[in-house]
């Protein structure tokens, strides 16, 4: 089985891959494309399906398998990069590291509200961070109960990772209050640190 | 989504309107001055519409003798 592996790959990558890859199987062949990020896949799914074929999705942990069949045929004029999700659901590979619910040093009352408008204001920009990392104190901005909970809620929905240091939920005693994201650990957070374009620390 | 955005004079205004608000557990959001509506820089606190009443709000601001002003907005 031809297999491709497009994992860390970005939109529209994953979709150029697999469609030389399928150009390059005979009929009835099944291609095996790896993949890390839902966008990707779902993106690939209506590639794919537009043309014909069908596709069985298996996810382990972050990774997902995709099994296409080739029982259609993508022309070759076909462009993959009109199947990738542009303008609202944009995710670049910035990430945002919140170390304190605060932004800024000064006044507590004016740090609180800087911060509250920075998050605040991330759903509506066009390019949204591909994950945001929560630690110290900045865990307290995802507890159910937090001003910009509804943000970082919607920001989840449109595919941002949130991680949330367990840790400091943990020293904070807040664990069953966590209202948004996944508890992450120190690996996960420096490799998703290391693996950024660029990152902002507010 | 139907907002009514309080635009205040000042950021202590702001504030200020924040604690009148969380005092009446009034849900609110700080958004920066919306582009549309000022080149200043700037915070304004944005309500929902459809969740919360307006008058209510009006009434609360008017009674700590609080100047403000309204913009609507809609969006998707």
């Amino acid at each position: 089985m031809k297999i491709v592996d497009a994992k860390g790959k970005l939109c529209p990558l994953p979709l150029i891959m697999t469609k030389k890859a399928l150009s390059e199987i005979k009929e009835n062949e099944t291609l095996k494309v790896i993949i890390d990020n839902d966008i990707s896949v779902q993106n690939i799914r209506r590639f794919v399906e537009e043309h014909g074929m069908k596709v069985q999705v298996n996810k382990n942990n972050n990774i997902y398998e995709i099994l296409i069949n080739k029982t259609g045929h993508i022309p070759d004029e076909t462009k993959p990069e009109d199947y990738c999700p542009v303008g609202e659901n944009k995710l670049s590979d910035f990430v945002v590291s919140v170390q304190r619910n605060r932004l800024g040093d000064g006044p507590e009352e004016l740090g609180y509200i800087l911060i509250k408008a920075f998050i605040n204001t991330l759903p509506e920009s066009e390019l949204k961070p591909k994950t945001i990392i929560f630690m110290n104190s900045g865990i307290l901005l995802t507890l159910k109960d937090s001003p910009v909970i509804d943000a970082l809620k919607k920001l989840e929905q449109t595919g941002v990772d949130i991680l949330v240091c367990g840790t400091c939920l943990d020293f904070y005693k807040k664990k069953e209050e966590l209202g948004t994201g996944i508890i992450s650990n120190m690996y996960e957070i420096t490799e998703r640190l290391s693996k950024a374009g660029n990152i902002i620390y507010p | 989504m139907k907002y009514t955005i309080l635009i205040f004079e000042s950021i202590h205004n702001v504030l200020k309107a924040e604690r009148i608000f969380e005092a009446n557990h009034v849900t609110h959001e700080i958004i920066p001055m919306p582009k549309e509506i000022s080149s200043d820089c700037g915070m304004a606190i944005r309500i929902n519409s459809l969740v919360t009443n307006i008058e209510r709000i009006t009434d609360m601001l008017k009674k700590d003798k609080m100047d403000y002003q309204t913009f609507e907005k809609e969006t998707e």
